[in-house]
């Protein structure tokens, strides 16, 4: 089941990497919004540590809409879903191919978002650089275990962007909360010593809660993915 | 596992209602809705009169207060609301029976709509208490997440998609939404926390006249929700009758 999810998820990389506009879309994208918001920055104050996080998880969020409906629109012709499906694997692959690719694309992604942070914003990360990296990693499972799930409902509908969006950000505010809330503090000046052992204790139950995410979602999407896509419609 | 060609239900999209297999469009059924309706609807009307001539006025608040009497039942008849949605989603996954699908839907109905008014009168309360018209506090938050979670839900209805992929699309939604509560609740708690925590549990500085009245608000709210439920529920099993004997119709 791996090995095909790997190799599910190396094609669909391929795909996205080499011709397709997806990418470009997607990065085009957080790139103006980073940008946008810099702009309304330029002339006032700098902006902080919790204004380039929200930026950079709005990015993140936006970009994660467009991959997976991407990722699923590329068998929604000629019958490819149907071949993917009677492949001698569990439905579930199929959901970890997807999740994987989207998990590699939105690393990449991010990438290079934290660079263009530092050179619209002028932030970086200054602070709890391997607490804000276990955050960004748990984030971005969270959000490619949902993406994937909720992706797959909207394959095939003319505004599946919209109703991805609609559907998966409200689900995701937990664990956007978390990610945005740690990422301030590891974008914010470094703290002094007296205050760092405060802040890594609230960073580690949003990790805690961020973990908890991942568990619910990665189980429900194990269950529920099969109904969603190993079905006709 | 392997995939395995979908069952001959779900094939053939969700089953249509069969008015000789679907008690709950009987004239029994009928029957105890317009009970249920009844005796909570004349209930609520009589709690009025224990919101207002029974129940002591708040000395901080003031009148304001009374809004509590309506807030909380909204609030929890919003929340049970989003539980019959996963309970009906799940079912409807286990046993593909359109009954399911309709009490889901029409959960998600009522749901939105006393969630939403909760969210008002909270607004009102929140004004007068804390001088401001909303705050980023863990029950609110939960609450306008939850209405927005739930509004999606029954955006999916309206796409106009196949009949068994909407219903799967609104069951995964529906079982989704609701894992995801608990997780906002505990984000937001971790935020920041403002709300009169612990308001009918013990020690919550209640009036026992408070909390008779709230007792019974409570009680015919939820039968007056009970009402409303069935009624929905048997208008759209009605609406699938309907459209399926037209259907056999078309074809004959």
């Amino acid at each position: 089941m791996i090995r095909f999810s790997l190799v599910l998820a190396a094609k669909d990389l391929w795909l996205l990497l080499r011709g397709g506009a997806a990418f470009a879309q997607a990065l085009l994208l957080g790139l103006l919004l980073i940008f946008l918001f810099s702009l309304a920055a330029s002339g006032e104050e700098a902006v902080g540590g919790s204004g380039a996080a929200v930026i950079f998880w709005l990015a993140s969020a936006f970009c994660q809409t467009l991959i997976f409906t991407a990722l699923y629109a590329v068998e929604e012709g000629q019958g490819q879903r149907l071949g993917l499906l009677l492949a001698p694997v569990p439905v579930q692959a199929l959901w970890l191919g997807k999740a994987l690719a989207g998990l590699a694309v939105l690393a990449l992604l991010q990438l290079v978002f934290l660079i263009a942070l530092a050179v619209f914003l002028g932030r970086s990360p200054e602070a709890f650089p391997i607490q804000g990296g276990a955050m960004l990693a748990l984030a971005d499972i969270g959000i490619a275990a949902s993406g994937s799930l909720l992706g797959a409902l909207a394959r095939g509908r003319g505004a599946r962007e919209s109703l991805c969006s609609i559907l998966l950000f409200p689900l995701l505010i937990p664990l956007l909360l978390g990610a945005v809330r740690v990422s301030s503090m590891v974008l914010a000046e470094a703290p002094n010593p007296a205050l760092t052992a405060a802040l890594g204790g609230e960073i580690r139950s949003w990790m805690e809660l961020a973990a908890a995410f991942d568990a619910i979602f990665l189980a429900a999407a194990l269950v529920l993915f099969p109904f969603v896509y190993g079905e006709e419609g | 596992m392997t995939y395995s060609p979908p069952s001959p239900a779900s094939k053939g999209g969700c089953r249509a209602a069969s008015p000789a297999r679907s008690s709950f469009l009987g004239s029994r059924a009928a029957g105890v809705s317009m009970a249920l309706a009844l005796t909570g609807g004349v209930g609520m009307a009589c709690c009025q009169w224990l919101i207002y001539a029974y129940a002591p006025l708040e000395i901080e608040m003031g009148l304001v207060q009374k809004i509590f009497y309506s807030h909380l039942p909204l609030a929890w008849i919003g929340m049970l609301s989003f539980l019959a949605v996963f309970l009906g989603s799940v079912a409807w996954l286990w046993s593909r029976k359109p009954f399911w699908d309709e009490l889901a839907n029409s959960a998600a109905e009522i749901g939105v709509l006393f969630t939403g008014l909760a969210l008002i009168t909270g607004a009102v309360w929140a004004k007068k208490a804390w001088g401001v018209w909303w705050a980023w506090e863990p029950r609110l938050t939960t609450a306008l997440v939850m209405w927005f979670m739930y509004a999606g839900y029954l955006i999916l209805r309206g796409l106009g998609l196949p009949e068994n992929r909407r219903a799967v699309a609104q069951a995964v939604l529906g079982i989704a939404a609701f894992l995801d509560v608990p997780l906002v609740f505990l984000a937001t708690r971790l935020q920041r926390a403002r709300h009169p925590v612990g308001i009918m549990s013990s020690g919550d500085g209640l009036e026992p006249e408070m909390r008779l009245t709230i007792y019974a608000c409570l009680l015919c709210a939820a039968l007056f929700w009970l009402a409303l439920l069935m009624l929905r529920c048997r208008l759209g099993l009605g609406e699938r009758r309907a459209m399926a004997l037209a259907r056999r119709r078309e074809e004959a």
